[in-house]
């Protein structure tokens, strides 16, 4: 940091310099003049037969060979799925372990994975899974019901908390389990629970063959760690379609095909066909771009500002920019509404300010009176749309393009103030009917490139309709401490990632909700329309009949859009860049691009 | 000479104890939490939150947690990553080594060309030579660190000479010994310019100015006057004695061994330790933090320590029991 | 001694460059708002990524070029034929108080709304790039000195009081100093800034991180001070003043500080370049100066983007060559004080 550290100099080095130098520079030289590339072996496919209850794909049948090459921004944390939080460990567990069941991003819906098909009971309240039948782990051990028992019951084992304790905690109550036959189990939930079968699937079923000594031992958590992958990554036991043959920390994963995989083409070869597929770890986003722009990594989301610069290179490296549409995630600003005092006796917020902040016709004012359109044509390079609801128009099935819409449109928002008593004063300065001025402070994390622009483009508009606004970055950690615990801030900025079904939330919609931000964990809903947001998402949850509950979910829009707890901001459009090589690629608008990895294959051409 | 390293060692107790408590005091002052990244989840249960604020002892006062801490240690335990479920010793060793290496190269880049080069402008003052390499020095003080690491990048993508950061490429397991160190190599070049850059301009100064001293020294006019052949007093008169005092403060150069450098290692990707240290920082992984920070002063005094001894032998003029 | 060094400074062509340099720098940064057309917050969104405007003569008056959008999607503008717009020079624009008590409304140049001089072309926001440098000048050209004058005043303080006592408060004093050298100085400023930053308003950011960087580089500066302390106890003159009974605080400031001096003044000289640098660091890190704040570091970390280069936005990387600029000049004129004041370079061995 410091360069002038007049402290900083040197050992005695007398005789080793010129050797050292000379040594250097021959390396130097043979580098230069050779190169270095290696070639990678193609990958050896033992013959095994294929299981009682293969999976065979729909897609074209392709053949066997090449390498797959992605890059994530960070490494996995662990490998163990009842310790991961992050989509980084997620994703490469995702890669070896499978669930019962699988929401295809492309058709909407859940399919089955390791769960062959499911019955429901006519009370709704348990389901059957039939598994599939003759399925090996990658070791050549069998796979049955016992591997599903064992896992959820390391799952609610009080000595391992992880996050599927709670998650698969419905209206308070555990769900039940229990084996049926060697290929049956059933599931119990204490009321209907619709989305059960869409969440069933979020916890890969786990080797009972190899963990259960450390299950016994207590020492489930430990195991399976970045210290399992790099040193036997062999014991890292799955059924998905890849096993790990070595990971390097901060560097790479190499994958190779799982031989006992369960799927297969319709020429009966097995999947998958590539012969690796690699992830490399790539910190910063531009270098990730430049690996990509330079052809060295097969597929990387690209932002909306580099479309047109990484379109340059397209023919030298034989890719295209594909466009997916907006983002699935949803970002807003919030004021804070929570009601009430401290320890200390102060209030959350002050009495005349937390008067605005719950005057829905304040909130809508600000919206109106936000330049997003602006954004979107300058920030975005008119790559982006107006963020309507609080879910995000990529998630089409359950996304409610009727919801009510706020425009730029300032005159509107003046009228609105005025409506509600707010007068200027001779400064030009909003003032309300007490006479306060209309100040807010704005609390936004740092370190995300766009977020400066989108709070300084509502500083200078929010200026303009005469509300001052201050804002304030802070590292993330003290942002959430602020929002979800000391709950003293009067607005803030954040997003959500977004998930495929709207069961997701519930801790943003529903008013007992930890990330109900405006006013959280509240024991009796608050207002009026908070209390039937409430009904809407129960209601959406108890009813298998999809329509029905598409229904529900749009309703439950319509409100968040007309109350506007979270002025909604902007979507921007994903891009994501992919070598032509590969076929059977089919992008989904939501989740990853090669959520069909297993059935991609190379072009006969290379 | 024993009793002198008992003394120090002693005298270096303390100072640990001292840092240790200031990290954690720090880390208590600091906003927030090891859980707040898990808080922001909407998908992760809040009994799950509760579970692990009480298995991490967050909610004790640091003290406590101090003492927790240091009753592990005392038995050899530094304790456990958070986020990696990995001891600590563990994690930092998988990262030492490309830090290591990095940092020693580009110690040696420096020293190879700042060295030459600091002599040849003492030898060719006001020269060419010596006002193009003096800009060159200035100039190469001058650029941030990141920035020239971006640049970097973006000549590797450009020539496709060189490998756009990383450590090594993907078909590096399937190579055979040599090629891997050839690929370890050609993936080091650029990093260790970039880190190395720095350093050149500043030890190419000290050494032009140290060297120029010891021309105008009464010993080598002497040794010129005894008909001592010109290159043999500037290599082994002049140069012996210019290298000599920089000794004293070669510790620093330990220390910055192991720190890594968070910026380089980001932008060119490189495994190194800075990386890891960084997202502990951030994320408020607390021991790794407190065992990066003690590993840091271990090296900073063990290479003041050493640089100490260096010195001792080198010029006896100075005792070590004088201070 | 200031007049002979400055005199000496002179005679010097490269340290005549330098300080005319500097003092070209430091001048448009005092001046910033007048010379300044916009205010480094004023938007305008339908010019994001503007290129900078030519400028043309037109009935032998400067005009600035009228361009338009003609490729959203790429951020590209051409110039549309024979538009342009007078550059009003001295001219009334919106009311500013200069250094924050005069007011004033002259500037040295604008345009007549709705169109805009962007002389170095603008950002995302559409806002004027050479407006935000000489706001940003505030914070990069200030950050040094004010982190310096901390820094040698705790240096001198300490390193010299140690020095001169010796003993006992020699020995605590270097182990304080040995403790803030040895806690690895990114990490205590991440954590110092995180731990300090809630606290603060971010107008007060900038100040929060000069305080910092002084309070870790302080510890260096004493060290070496105490070294030349303790060489200048022995000298004659002091044992004499102290024999003629002056208090200990007199012979500091008396004797030792002006024999300090010119050390101090190369020192500050040659670190004022760190400051800049790390300033310059943290924002990559987006630990520095924050929006709607602006430095050379925030800008140009602003602009370590992909699209700066594959689109062209070259002058998004004009506060990168601020900052080379500055700093090198700091380097030289050290180099050239060094020179001055110790011909023989005794400083650097210590």
């Amino acid at each position: 940091m410091f360069q002038h550290n007049s402290g900083t100099a040197l050992p005695s080095q007398r005789t080793e310099i010129p050797f050292l130098l000379q040594v250097i520079l021959v390396l130097l030289l043979a580098l230069a003049g050779t190169g270095c590339k290696g070639e990678i072996p193609g990958v050896e496919r033992p013959e095994y037969s294929l299981p009682l209850d293969v999976d065979i794909s729909s897609n074209e049948p392709g053949r066997y060979g090449g390498i797959f090459v992605t890059a994530e921004s960070q490494q996995p944390r662990t490998f163990n799925p009842l310790v991961a939080e992050d989509a980084y460990s997620s994703e490469a567990i995702g890669r070896f372990l499978n669930g019962l069941t699988f929401y295809h991003p492309l058709k909407e819906e859940v399919v089955p994975e390791l769960a062959r098909s499911w019955e429901i009971s006519e009370d709704q309240k348990s389901i059957t899974m039939h598994l599939r039948r003759g399925v090996r782990w990658s070791d050549g051990e069998p796979f049955t019901a016992s591997d599903v028992m064992f896992t959820f019951k390391a799952l609610f084992d009080e000595r391992y908390p992880n996050r599927y304790q709670g998650q698969y905690t419905i209206a308070g109550e555990p769900i039940g389990y229990e084996k049926i036959d060697q290929y049956t189990v059933r599931f119990s939930t204490a009321r209907p629970y619709s989305p059960f079968l869409y969440v069933i699937g979020f916890i890969g079923i786990l080797p009972r063959h190899v963990l259960y000594d450390a299950y016994e031992q207590g020492e489930l958590l430990q195991k399976w760690s970045i210290r399992t992958a790099m040193h036997q990554p062999g014991e890292l036991v799955g059924t998905g379609p890849f096993s790990i043959r070595s990971f390097r920390p901060g560097q790479r994963i190499l994958y190779e095909p799982n031989p006992h995989y369960w799927r297969a083409d319709s020429k009966g070869r097995r999947l998958p066909y590539v012969d690796y597929l690699i992830t490399r770890y790539v910190q910063d986003r531009n270098t990730e771009t430049v690996l990509f722009v330079s052809g060295q990594i097969d597929v990387s989301a690209i932002t909306p500002g580099d479309v047109v610069g990484v379109n340059r290179n397209s023919e030298l490296h034989d890719y295209t920019v594909h466009h997916r549409g907006p983002a699935t995630g949803i970002r807003f600003i919030w004021f804070n509404q929570k009601p009430g005092t401290n320890e200390q006796g102060r209030p959350y917020v002050e009495p005349h300010k937390l008067e605005w902040f719950t005057n829905k016709k304040f909130r809508q004012a600000v919206l109106y009176g936000f330049n997003r359109e602006g954004l979107i044509s300058s920030v975005y390079f008119g790559r982006a749309e107006l963020l309507h609801s609080i879910i995000s128009p990529a998630n089409q099935r359950w996304y409610n393009p009727d919801v009510r819409k706020y425009p730029y449109d300032p005159d509107r928002a003046r009228e609105l103030l005025a409506s509600q008593g707010f007068v200027y004063g001779a400064d030009g300065n909003l003032l309300d009917q007490y006479g306060n001025a209309v100040v807010v402070d704005v609390y936004a994390s740092e370190g995300d490139d766009i977020t400066p622009q989108i709070l300084s483009t509502f500083r200078e508009n929010m200026r303009d309709l005469g509300i001052r606004v201050r804002v304030r970055y802070l590292d993330f950690g003290t942002l959430v401490a602020r929002i979800s615990r000391h709950f003293e801030y009067e607005a803030a900025m954040m997003g959500f990632t977004g998930g495929a079904d709207p069961s997701g939330g519930r801790a943003i919609y529903l008013s007992s909700g930890r990330l109900h931000l405006w006013n959280p964990g509240q024991e009796e809903p608050h207002t009026e329309w908070e209390s039937r947001v409430d009904q809407l998402v129960y209601a959406s949850e108890e009813t298998f009949d999809p329509d029905e509950r598409v229904e529900y979910v749009h309703r439950m829009q319509e409100i968040f859009s007309e109350e506007l707890p979270l002025l909604f901001l902007l979507t921007p459009h994903t891009y994501v860049g992919l070598k032509n090589k590969w076929r059977n690629v089919r992008i989904p608008s939501m989740g990853s691009v090669i959520w069909n990895i297993d059935e991609l294959y190379l072009e006969p051409e290379h | 000479m024993a009793v002198f390293l008992i003394r120090r060692i002693l005298s270096a107790v303390p100072l640990l104890f001292g840092i240790s408590v200031l990290v954690f005091i720090l880390m208590a002052v600091a906003p927030g939490d090891f859980l707040d990244v898990a808080r922001s989840q909407e998908d992760i249960p809040a009994e799950y939150i509760e579970r692990m604020e009480e298995e991490f002892a967050l909610g004790e006062p640091w003290h406590t947690r101090y003492f927790i801490w240091l009753g592990n240690v005392v038995r050899g335990n530094l304790g456990e990553s958070w986020i990696y479920r990995v001891p600590v010793t563990e994690l930092l060793a998988q990262r030492v080594p490309a830090t290591l290496v990095l940092s020693a190269l580009s110690i040696l880049f420096a020293l190879c060309i700042a060295i030459p080069m600091g002599v040849l402008a003492a030898i060719y003052k006001d020269s060419v030579f010596d006002r193009i390499s003096s800009l060159f020095a200035y100039a190469a003080l001058s650029i941030p660190e990141f920035f020239l690491a971006l640049l970097a990048v973006m000549f590797a993508a450009q020539t496709g000479l060189f490998p756009i950061g990383g450590l090594s490429s993907v078909e590096h397991e399937f190579m055979s010994f040599w090629g891997r160190m050839a690929d370890y190599a050609h993936h080091l070049v650029l990093p260790t310019i970039v880190l190395g850059m720095g350093s050149v301009a500043s030890y190419m100064r000290i050494m032009r100015a140290n060297f120029l001293d010891y021309i105008r020294s009464d010993f080598v006019t002497t040794a010129r006057a005894k008909g001592v052949p010109e290159g043999r007093v500037m290599f082994v008169h002049v140069l012996r004695n210019a290298i000599n005092p920089l000794v004293s403060a070669s510790g620093f150069i330990l220390a910055t061994l192991l720190s890594g450098s968070i910026l380089v290692e980001n932008v060119m990707n490189y495994p190194g330790l800075g990386q890891l240290i960084f997202e502990a920082l951030m994320r408020q992984d607390e021991f790794v933090v407190v065992a990066a920070v003690m590993m840091g002063c271990i090296m900073l005094m063990l290479g003041n320590l050493i640089a100490d001894l260096l010195l001792a032998w080198s010029d006896p003029r100075i005792r070590l029991e004088k201070n | 001694m200031v007049k002979h060094l400055l005199q000496e400074i002179l005679r010097r062509p490269l340290g005549m460059l330098c300080l005319s340099v500097l003092g070209l720098l430091y001048a448009c940064t005092i001046f910033s708002q007048f010379l300044a057309p916009y205010l480094p917050t004023d938007q305008d969104l339908e010019k994001a990524y503007h290129p900078p405007t030519r400028i043309v003569l037109k009935d032998w008056r400067p005009h600035v070029q009228i361009y338009e959008q003609v490729d959203p999607a790429a951020a590209r503008y051409e110039p549309v034929h024979g538009e342009t717009a007078a550059i009003s020079f001295f001219a009334p624009g919106r009311e500013y108080r200069l250094w924050g008590l005069i007011p004033a409304e002259t500037r040295l140049f604008q345009v007549e709304e709705p169109h805009r001089i962007y002389l170095l072309g603008s950002d995302g926001t559409g806002r004027d790039v050479f407006s935000r440098l000489l706001y940003g000048a505030q914070v990069s050209l200030s950050i040094g000195f004010i982190g310096i004058c901390i820094t040698m005043t705790l240096g001198f303080l300490l390193g010299g009081v140690a020095g001169y006592f010796g003993g006992r408060v020699d020995f605590l004093a270097m182990r304080l100093v040995e403790f803030i050298i040895a806690v690895p100085s990114l990490y205590l400023l991440i954590a110092l800034r995180g731990a300090l930053a809630e606290h603060f308003e971010p107008e007060q950011m900038y100040l929060v991180i000069v305080i910092i960087l002084s309070l870790i580089g302080w510890a260096g500066a004493a060290r070496i001070i105490r070294g030349m302390a303790l060489s200048l106890r022995e000298r004659p003159f002091i044992l004499a003043s102290e024999v003629m009974g002056q208090s200990s605080i007199k012979v500091l400031f008396r004797h030792f500080l002006p024999n300090l001096a010119s050390y101090l003044l190369v020192a500050a000289t040659l670190s004022i370049p760190a400051y800049i640098l790390a300033e310059a660091a943290l924002s990559f890190l987006g630990l520095g100066i924050q929006e709607p704040g602006t430095s050379w570091g925030l800008m140009l970390q602003q602009a370590q983007e992909l699209k700066v280069f594959t689109l062209n936005l070259w002058w998004l990387l004009t506060p990168g060559a601020a900052i080379f600029i500055t700093v090198i000049t700091f380097n030289v004129l050290g180099d050239v004080l060094r020179d001055i004041v110790d011909p023989r370079q005794q400083m650097i061995k210590r």
